[in-house]
């Protein structure tokens, strides 16, 4: 049986990782401190695959965001999936190059869906994922530039990212992105009848039930989460455990 | 021990060679035939898709040198995810594109009739029948991580191969003589994949 995932997503601007609530960013530590409060070397032991995204739009500081990247890789024996400020062939290929498995796109997805179709066609669906974020409370509607910019309903953008063949989706919610209050499952609703992609939810988790919710859904493959205090020092390996308790349909991972 | 990965503009090194480095081996990245048939163990990893890594291959002077590396050779070689279906006669991922052919099976799209969602992507349990070297002290059922869209047939009876069910049964790796192939990740794969890397290291030559 195919087993649900577990995802941990790091937030990344000029050397620190960030805590974001509802997109307002704070600083919370570089990667020294991420290696040493999430016990970095056995984090593949409590989830399945990484999201690593580059907040800054500055290009300048693409390198800097390249080497921290192969160094967490380094580190942990997991997929890593990384974007942020994907506009181009070349700088996809950087982030494969320094040891991203997937390429998480969005505000391409509305500007350069061109470039989307070029990388499914390169790299396969399955190196693609696109990132959604949404908020309602009606009409459900969908937003690009870090949130920033309206792109018309989430229903519509669901149907456009199928038709671009990107490989899975991560369903963002704004209203609570790091309240920790828990996930928002009406972004399901938009879902359009017969999907077949799979679906990453996040947005809001800041307990294990959360996660756990998001898990027992049909239609979520995987939970995420990005809450860099919640889970902190071993909350991810206790989450972890208390899900598989609850016989959550996680993989056990052997000793 | 000169273990070759090789690199033809559409592998993730990087992970495969860590993970090796974890079990205490050296290994060289390289695209030059002579390193190649001149290696102890090689890797072809990939990601990406079939039509544009064999064109590469080709392009690059590749395909020969592996194929005479695994036939003539006989070096033990390990394809993983899209390094495995290159190793197959064709795939139909964006049109029919012809392969490596060092193990007689098609490549296709996963089944979806059943509901499935593709790609698979995640860790899922695996089976085998017969077990071959990559196997050894692996427990029946182990989980690997999978994530891609299409998969090998097992009509090439000269094989042995390791099966996962998703919507149907599926080949998940094979061994035919010398030639290797898992459709999953065992860089990505805990100790279960680093066991199974081990393995293929510890095979010796015939």
């Amino acid at each position: 049986m195919l087993k649900k995932r577990l995802i941990f997503t790091l937030l990344y601007k000029n050397g620190s990782f960030l805590l974001s609530r509802n997109f307002r960013l704070q600083r919370v530590g570089d990667i020294q401190w991420l290696f040493k409060n999430y016990h970095f070397e056995t984090i593949s032991d409590a989830i399945d695959e990484l999201i690593v995204l580059n907040l800054d739009d500055d290009e300048t500081k693409i390198p800097g965001f390249l080497n921290t990247l192969e160094e967490m890789v380094g580190h942990c024996m997991i997929p890593v999936a990384a974007g942020g400020q994907i506009r181009s062939v070349e700088m996809a290929s950087a982030l494969l190059a320094h040891g991203a498995d997937k390429l998480v796109v969005n505000t391409a997805c509305f500007e350069q869906p061109e470039l989307v179709e070029e990388l499914v066609s390169r790299y396969g669906s399955q190196c693609m994922v696109a990132s959604i974020d949404w908020t309602g409370p009606d009409n459900l509607k969908v937003f690009s530039h870090s949130a920033a910019q309206e792109q018309g309903l989430l229903h519509d953008h669901l149907k456009r990212l199928e038709a671009l063949n990107v490989g899975e989706i991560y369903l963002n919610a704004i209203h609570r992105d790091g309240t920790g209050q828990g996930y928002d499952f009406d972004a399901l609703n938009a879902v359009p009848n017969d999907w077949k992609v799979p679906i990453i939810m996040a947005g809001g988790a800041g307990h294990s039930s959360h996660l756990s919710q998001a898990l027992e859904h049909p239609l979520i493959d995987a939970a995420a989460t990005a809450n860099l205090f919640n889970f902190v020092g071993k909350g991810l390996a206790n989450a972890r455990r208390e899900l598989l308790q609850c016989e959550a349909p996680l993989a056990k991972f052997d000793d | 021990m000169k273990i070759t990965l090789i690199d033809y503009g559409m592998g993730n090194h990087l992970s495969v060679r860590n993970a090796l480095s974890r079990l205490g081996y050296n290994s060289s990245i390289s695209q030059d035939p002579i390193v190649i048939k001149n290696s102890d163990f090689i890797i072809l990893p990939g990601v990406g898709s079939f039509r544009r890594a064999m064109e590469n291959l080709n392009g690059l002077g590749l395909s020969e040198a592996i194929i005479q590396a695994a036939t003539e050779n006989g070096i033990p070689m390990l394809g993983i995810c899209l390094g495995m279906q290159l190793l197959g006669s064709e795939s139909t991922e964006d049109g029919i594109s012809e392969g490596l052919h060092l193990i007689d099976n098609k490549i296709s799209k996963l089944d979806s009739s059943s509901g499935i969602r593709i790609p698979h992507v995640g860790f899922n349990n695996v089976y085998w029948k017969t077990a071959n070297a990559l196997t050894d002290e692996l427990n029946q059922n182990s989980d690997f991580y999978f994530t891609h869209s299409y998969a090998m047939t097992d009509s090439d009876k000269s094989a042995d191969y390791i099966y996962c069910d998703y919507g149907a049964p599926f080949v998940a790796g094979f061994r035919k003589h010398n030639i290797f192939g898992v459709q999953f990740h065992p860089e990505k794969s805990q100790r279960t994949g680093l066991k199974l890397l081990k393995n293929f290291l510890e095979i010796k030559r015939a």
